[in-house]
């Protein structure tokens, strides 16, 4: 058996290749960058041993940004489970016309964001803005939506969310398909109400449903780039910034990516322990139900 | 009961419609601004009184969407059957062996669904130019091809994990070794699985902007997020034109996505729920 | 069992080369002669005419259609290929990840920075045919401290600040009287008084941010004789409370409501149409955002005005700048050839046609271009002082988005963002001075 475990491996091979040149090697070659002062370009730079991280410590750009990626991460995760699982419960009853919902909901995940986030700029200018054309129907004063980077902050969370909420609701449907209709049989003789019912029925049987749909939305969340470049540009300032967005100014436009180089390596940590965190806590969660 | 089902649609139906609105409203603004001449600048709420074809004129002559719509197929499709193979080929081992090192190439495949493209963009992108492969397809290939894998690995781990291991065992048994098993009894039953990796990694090939933004830089090359990027470019004052050009861009997908939309669906959550 | 272990290599191995065969396959297909072609190619080039030129530019629009179409001229005069990549906003990024790769395009723009930036990838023109005819306007921007030019001027950016004549019109301001920042501010309060939008800043571009500092700072460091920094600048010291005063004169503006409301969501695309719809008086702009504006509402009557002064001793002034300048790679396998393009872009009629399409003032004494009413502007104002953009002549490079990003925080009137301003420019000039 031994044997033929190792021969399994050498399936890994390609796949290994691949990781190691286009991953591993540039990521090493990243690390040695945060040590220097590389402007992004010239031939020439010097190393400044932890500087960079250091500064890290004190750049309010960096903890606004950091803060930014939870609140996109986190809060996206929250919104699209939240709407997502109540959309599918919404669908999961027996009417007419809801495939048509469940398509125009599911839409907007097939289309590009950086496409979403451009179309989405026609709601939220100040002058014409469609968003500021409805307030103005009803006689209320427009809002110059994204000049708050608070604001901003939320606007790209919940475009993000309403974009990939379709994911959620799909997947919490086929979950809410595969709960055998025994158990609400069972449950009505015992006679709980509808409230209950979904407390201690169908949340609990959701748990695999639920791990993944947090999972993808929480990557998403963090990794969040298109839609803000396309939104906000990160701006105004650098209020509505996420981490890879500071990362790109940094290294472009400011012209330090030594610097920036260590900010990418400080989110990729970042990422990595929220995920497992959360990882490990629904994992536990689903193998508590079994 | 029918007394039930009318009080429910006392509730249900306004939120039906502004769920719908809210989910529509984004494409009808798109559309109306395609539509619309670059000097009207009424609300985008109001259809053009005088449609236009004329912002998709522009979209196609200068934008060269048909030719961003060719390269971004091709790219996409080449980068999903080999996404097929490579990653097929890596799930088996991870689902069937358990040992410490599986445990390791597993987290590993996980920490690279996680790392911000952006944080190693340059030390990537120096190696393309040494391997010649900025300006080429299989640059692109290659990249999208490494950056997908990871999703598509754990796809394909977990739906193998579900499939019984004593059929391995049986065709050990009768003298199969892994490679035989791996192409006889494992991949044919794949078939559900592969659905879901063609849809999702084809999707995000074709939505993918910041690597082709830098290994795809001649014109010639340009994929459609590169296309619309270009149009909605911070000189450039015609945003119908780029709207025509974003609706050429989705059109294709949205197509696609409403004829085969239980496979889209399917392909989702068979990803999502193992 | 070994040779199935053997089969397994060998499969792995069939796996890496079906990759690369794809690779292979992919790089001869018929789609793309480009640049791959190139390295490869060179040696034979020469002979074969089989030559493929890359050409980059920043430039996107009316310019970029005009480049093009010259670049296909040449392709069918000389029988090369050039390969025209417009990559618009991303174009410095991709710049600077070529250049450190080092492996730039042949021929390429330089957005208004051949010599602080460019220099070292660029191949000397002077001994160029065109070098001669080169305009002295431009000539000081574009030449290092050896004397040398890398770049040929198309056009030159003269830039004052761009008005709306109606709105001024209306609001009874006359351009001519404005001598000082201080009488600006006084139009401004007119204008505004009209109902009018004084100044039209697209804050979410960020870069029309820097504009406003490129077009200010210039008169409180440089243009005065009599207060004069640029030496200082250039020596390496930061005048921290000058720039207090430079972002001082923006945050005033805010505070006087002579700023749009949505300055920090409006992008330049808004500054256009604004100004062409008359909402809006002035906007800091080159010449070409003309064209621009022009492109939103062509019946627009656009003019424009030198830069106000900070001090009522010192004159007015303006920017002189590159605009469409091209050069070319030292290190381009086809050098040759791309030196051919360039004089080819050199001719009368070629840069003619790029200037009046950037509707700027043409860069060659040989060339004279129609570009309408802003022409008779940069007649009447031929005899005013120009000084070169601020940041590239006198800022260490990557300093644009500090200033960018400082003004974005006086926009959004955060707290004590003045001081903070000229802090943080004060910090970042000494990091990226030694550098």
């Amino acid at each position: 058996m031994k044997k033929r475990a190792r021969t399994m491996n050498l399936f890994y091979v390609p796949a290994l290749i691949l990781f190691a040149v286009f991953v591993i090697y540039p990521f090493t070659k990243g690390i040695f960058l945060s040590f220097t002062n590389w402007n992004g370009y010239s031939q020439s730079y010097k190393m400044v041993g932890i500087n960079n991280y250091i500064r890290m410590l004190t750049d309010q750009n960096v903890h606004r940004a950091l803060l930014n990626t939870i609140i996109y991460g986190v809060g996206s995760t929250l919104l699209q489970n939240v709407f997502g699982l109540a959309l599918a419960l919404l669908l999961n009853q027996k009417f007419r016309g809801k495939s048509v919902v469940r398509t125009m909901v599911y839409l907007p995940v097939m289309i590009a964001p950086l496409i979403m986030g451009y179309v989405m700029y026609f709601f939220f200018t100040y002058n014409n803005g469609a968003l500021n054309d409805i307030l103005g129907v009803f006689g209320l004063e427009a809002i110059d939506w994204l000049a708050s980077g608070t604001r901003g902050t939320a606007i790209l969370t919940i475009v993000n969310s309403l974009q990939f909420v379709g994911i959620s609701m799909v997947i919490y449907l086929a979950g809410l398909q595969g709960i055998p209709d025994m158990y609400y049989e069972a449950a009505a003789i015992d006679g709980i109400n509808s409230v209950q019912r979904f407390f201690y029925i169908t949340l609990p049987l959701l748990m695999p449903a639920i791990s993944s749909s947090v999972t993808i939305n929480l990557i998403g969340g963090l990794k969040l780039f298109d839609i803000i470049s396309a939104l906000t540009g990160g701006g105004p300032g650098y209020d509505t910034n996420s981490l890879s967005t500071l990362v790109h100014r940094t290294y472009f436009a400011s012209e330090n990516a030594g610097y920036a180089s260590a900010i990418g390596l400080i989110s990729f940590v970042l990422i990595m322990v929220l995920s497992n965190i959360v990882l490990k806590y629904l994992d536990k969660k689903e193998a508590d139900l079994c | 009961m029918l007394m039930k089902n009318k009080k429910a649609w006392i509730w249900r139906a306004p939120l039906l419609l502004v769920i719908l609105l809210v989910y529509c409203s984004p494409f009808y603004i798109l559309l109306g601004i395609s539509f619309k001449p670059v000097t009207d600048l009424s609300s985008h709420w109001k259809f053009p009184t005088l449609p236009t074809l004329e912002n998709f004129r522009v979209a196609i002559e200068q934008g060269n969407i048909f030719t961003a719509l060719k390269n971004t197929t091709l790219i996409s499709v080449i980068v999903v059957l080999l996404i097929i193979a490579v990653s097929s080929l890596a799930a088996y081992p991870l689902a069937r062996n358990r040992s410490k090192g599986n445990n390791l190439i597993k987290s590993f495949i996980l920490g690279i669904m996680m790392v911000p493209p952006l944080s190693i963009l340059v030390p990537l992108y120096s190696i393309l130019v040494d391997m010649g492969g900025i300006n080429e397809y299989w640059g692109i290939i290659l990249i999208l091809l490494t950056y997908e894998l990871p999703q598509a690995i754990f796809l394909y781990t977990n739906f193998i994990r579900s499939i019984p291991e004593a059929l391995d065992e049986a065709a050990a048994l009768d003298g199969c070794g892994p490679i035989r098993t791996f192409f006889y009894i494992v991949l044919p039953q794949l078939k559900s699985v592969t659905a879901s990796v063609i849809i999702l990694t084809g999707i995000h090939c074709w939505n993918d902007y910041q690597f082709s933004l830098y290994v795809l830089q001649s014109s010639k090359m340009n994929t459609i997020t590169l296309a619309i990027s270009s149009f909605f470019s911070q000189t450039t004052s015609n945003l119908h034109a780029a709207s025509a050009a974003a609706l050429l861009a989705i059109l294709p997908v949205v197509i696609v996505f409403l004829f085969l939309q239980k496979y889209f669906i399917k392909g989702m959550v068979d990803s999502a729920i193992k | 069992m070994k040779f199935k272990k053997l089969l397994a290599l060998g499969l792995a191995l069939g796996m890496m080369c079906s990759l690369a065969a794809c690779g292979g396959q992919e790089s001869s297909a018929p789609a793309e002669s480009e640049t791959a072609v190139e390295n490869e190619a060179a040696e034979e080039a020469v002979e074969t005419k089989d030559v493929t030129i890359t050409f980059a530019t920043n430039v996107v629009g009316t310019k970029a259609e005009a480049l093009e179409a010259a670049c296909k001229a040449f392709e069918e005069e000389t029988g090369y290929t050039v390969d025209f990549q417009a990559p618009g906003d991303s174009y410095e990024e991709l710049m600077k990840t070529k250049m450190s790769a080092n492996e730039l395009p042949d021929v390429f723009t330089t957005h208004g920075w051949s010599v602080a930036r460019y220099s070292d990838y660029l191949m000397p023109v002077n001994d160029l045919e065109f070098a001669a005819d080169i305009d002295d306007q431009i000539k000081s921007v574009i030449t290092d401290a050896e004397g040398n030019m890398f770049v040929l001027p198309i056009d030159i950016d003269v830039a004052g600040i761009v008005y709306n004549v109606d709105a001024l019109e209306t609001a009874g301001v006359n351009p001519d009287d404005i001598k000082t920042w201080a009488d600006f501010g006084a139009a401004c309060e007119k204008i505004k008084a009209a109902g009018i939008t004084p100044v039209h800043i697209g804050g979410k571009d960020t870069w029309t941010i820097g504009q406003f500092f490129d077009w200010a700072a210039p008169s409180y460091y440089v243009t005065d004789e009599a207060d004069n920094h640029a030496a200082e600048l250039k020596a390496g010291t930061f005048d921290t409370e000058t720039w207090e005063e430079v972002a001082g004169l923006l945050d005033s503006w805010v505070k006087a409501g002579y700023l749009n409301t949505d300055v920090l969501t409006s992008d330049y695309n808004a500054d256009m149409e604004a100004l062409a719809n008359g909402t809006t008086a002035f906007c800091f702009y080159g010449n070409s955002s003309v064209v621009d504006a022009k492109n939103v509402n062509p019946d627009a009557n656009i003019g424009m005005m030198p830069i106000p002064a900070a001090n009522e001793a010192d004159e007015p002034s303006l920017i002189a700048g590159e605009d469409v300048a091209v050069g070319v790679w030292k290190d381009s396998e086809v050098k040759d050839q791309a030196v051919e393009l360039l004089n080819y872009l050199a001719r009368p009629e070629v840069a003619k046609t790029i200037a009046e399409a950037a509707g700027c003032k043409a860069g060659l004494t040989t060339v004279t271009a129609e570009i309408g009413e802003i022409g008779t502007y940069l007649e009447k104002y031929a005899d005013v002082a120009t000084f070169p953009y601020f940041d590239r002549e006198y800022l260490p490079s990557g300093m644009w988005d500090i200033m960018c990003s400082t003004g974005a925080d006086i926009l959004a009137q955060k707290d004590g963002a003045v001081a903070n301003a000229a802090k943080v420019m004060e910090q970042n000039f000494n990091d990226k001075f030694v550098q």
